[in-house]
């Protein structure tokens, strides 16, 4: 028997190849700008039972371990609270520096990678950027929270009064309370200002209260050449102000602690550290809150693909990179300085009371994202990034933990060393979580969390281009 | 412009829409009396128009110098009318003023732009305007105002240039 091979044309299959696995990219995908808009108003609108109530579960819990228990704190006393001689600061003031952290993904990915054109950012950015109100909003309740007898919290705004207190205006809480004010502000507009366009569309899809409502949020948009550009250029000036906001913002928070004597928090390089962490623990929950849009909104798989998944994987490895180098630095100095201080600090993580916690915060931190991050498969499966996400955010909570109401335990008088016991603040923390989680869930119903407009755009700009045997993507730039 | 000579063309693609404009200027039509309406930013240079003249950048400056100021008076007026006096440091540390004058600035800087968009768009303008909503779907609209003189030509030379539609239009609700 004779055989007669045949030879096929080889460019035909390999181009079929090469083009399904360009469709894999959202930008490289695209449809009508009508099919767009009714994809994104379709996830607004169509709310499963178990959606509903999941969030009502969520708001109920927000409204009793949140309000309920902080209401329940004021009428007893700060006493229910773990907080006590020597750590004043305890579970609240690390809740506190870890939402502050969280609301850095936001402006992460908005407003950097806008500045640098990373294309990936598209979908992601009003998801990320309402983290960071969110988390802002969460956050800023803390300072609150902890204050105790919240009534009288008007007596440390910096005025002088009658009672004598006379609270020093030049002091690191206030620069806490105006850095974390502007930060707020400015990325709430930084929210509204690419929401415009967006709300008029669904102003144009919009029946009963629905059209009230984005009618009102789109201020009378038409799209009008002159309402671009100017909106245009305020986003641009808006991305390039706000990153070094951002990095003021957790470097002032740092500076709490840093400004003390106290061993562990007293270091020079404690702003980088904590925005390196900020940045690190944010980016993990933009990974683990597109997985939540993506399984829980109709649509959100066209939008949020795996190479989304895959780009934020890539930052959470760099930053878990860049977390561990601050920590080896800052522990570096500390371990071979030979203060008595510091050493004590540093026995107390390694061998002492809190070995298992800061053994924890290393296998989270380090060992979890440096074995599983190179993995490109790993990167690109929504629900493993979701995984390692959480682990990387238990980590940095625990780095918080440690940092806040662990040394502080172990101060320059080992006299004054007692343990911390937390009382109410885990239930506190828990409602915190569960108010984010609500917020973000309902306002995922009410308000387009794809910017539709963007996504419009870049398909517009991206496109394949022949080189050689090879189609390329290309990228034009339109602005 | 006034309503009563109002169109709106509508294309479904930005080339023939900046076709448009040229053949519009062909005819008498003056830039000032046409716009164009689209659901993404083209800039001026794609469409063939004069650049749109932004004062959002001065907006964003005052703001800073605004905020400023404000940083100043608080950090140093608050001091001068209440001295505290702490830890050996001077009554104006400059350091610490850094860091509330930084904030306080940028807050100034970004409230100015946000309020420079709204107040150079005219928003909040609710009411009457020339729309139409496939805009938002991706159309590019070109609204323009002409005479009557000029009807027939005008539709003949956009239907040309695939304008899918051209007519007198009324203003909408937005």
């Amino acid at each position: 028997m004779t055989t007669k091979a045949i030879s096929l044309p080889q460019s035909q299959p390999r181009e079929h190849e090469q083009e399904d696995e360009t469709r894999e990219h959202l930008l490289l995908d695209p449809r009508p700008r009508s099919e767009l808009n009714r994809m994104v108003m379709e996830s607004m609108l169509t709310t499963t039972p178990v959606f509903k109530i999941v969030l009502g579960i969520l708001g109920l819990l927000a409204a009793v371990c949140l309000f309920g228990a902080w209401i329940y704190m004021g009428l007893t006393g700060i006493g229910v609270a773990g907080v006590r001689r020597p750590s004043y600061w305890g579970m609240f003031i690390a809740t506190f520096v870890f939402w502050i952290g969280i609301s850095h993904a936001g402006t992460f990915v908005s407003a950097i990678l806008r500045v640098f054109k990373a294309e990936f950012r598209r979908p992601l950015t009003r998801a990320a950027e309402l983290m960071t109100t969110f988390g802002l909003a969460a956050g800023a309740m803390y300072p609150l929270i902890h204050l105790g007898r919240v009534w009288v919290g008007y007596w440390i705004l910096p005025y002088p009064n009658n009672r004598w207190l006379w609270p020093n205006f030049r002091s690191p809480l206030v620069w806490d309370m105006i850095a974390i004010t502007t930060y707020l502000l400015g990325s709430t507009m930084y929210v509204l200002l690419p929401l415009i366009p967006d709300a008029a569309m669904a102003r144009d899809r919009s029946t009963g209260w629905r059209y009230w409502f984005f009618r009102i949020l789109a201020l009378g948009w038409r799209g009008a050449e002159g309402e671009w550009q100017r909106l245009r250029t305020a986003i641009q000036i808006f991305a390039f102000a706000i990153i070094p906001v951002m990095f003021s913002v957790h470097t002032i928070v740092s500076w709490d602690f840093a400004v003390s004597k106290t061993p562990g928090w007293h270091s020079t390089i404690f702003g980088p550290f904590f925005v390196a962490g900020a940045i690190f623990s944010g980016v993990s929950a933009v990974g683990m809150i597109l997985f939540m849009i993506r399984i829980s909104m109709k649509n959100m798989d066209y939008f949020i693909r795996p190479e989304h998944f895959d780009a934020i994987g890539k930052l959470m490895l760099i930053f878990s990179f860049t977390w561990a180098y601050f920590y080896f630095n800052e522990y570096l100095l500390a371990w071979y300085g030979g203060d008595l201080s510091d050493q004590y600090v540093w026995q107390a993580l390694t061998k002492g009371d809190f070995a298992w916690l800061w053994y924890l915060m290393l296998i989270c931190n380090v060992v979890v994202p440096w074995l599983t991050l190179w993995s490109k498969r790993v990167r690109r499966t929504p629900w493993m990034l979701f995984g390692i996400g959480f682990i990387i955010n238990i980590g940095m909570y625990t780095e918080r933990y440690l940092i806040v109401p662990g040394m502080i335990t172990r101060n320059r008088f080992p006299f004054m060393w007692d343990s911390y016991a937390m009382r109410i603040e885990p239930v506190i923390a828990v409602g915190s979580l569960c108010l984010f989680l609500f917020l973000y869930g309902l306002l995922s119903r009410f308000i387009p969390l794809i910017p539709i407009w963007e996504v419009h755009e870049g398909q517009v700009a991206t496109m394949l281009r022949r080189i050689g045997k090879a189609k390329v993507p290309t990228i034009s730039e339109l602005d | 412009m006034p309503e009563a000579n109002v169109h709106l063309a509508v294309f479904n693609n930005v080339d023939p829409a900046s076709e448009a404009i040229v053949k519009l200027r062909e005819l008498g039509i003056q830039e000032d009396e046409m716009q164009i309406l689209s659901g993404l930013p083209y800039t001026s240079e794609m469409l063939g128009r004069a650049r749109v003249w932004s004062m959002i950048p001065k907006f964003s400056i005052a703001g800073f110098l605004g905020g400023f100021v404000i940083s100043l008076l608080l950090n140093l007026g608050s001091v001068w009318q209440y001295p505290l006096h702490v830890g050996g440091l001077p009554l104006y540390p400059i350091p610490t003023t850094i860091v509330v004058t930084f904030e306080i600035s940028m807050l100034g800087l970004l409230l100015f732009t946000f309020l420079g968009v709204i107040w150079e768009c005219g928003f909040p303008s609710y009411g009457k305007k020339i729309y139409s909503k496939e805009i938002s779907d991706g159309y590019i609209g070109l609204e323009f105002n002409c005479p009557a003189d000029l009807h027939t030509q005008v539709h003949e030379a956009l239907s040309a240039l695939g304008a899918e539609w051209i007519h007198r239009t009324e203003a909408v609700d937005l």
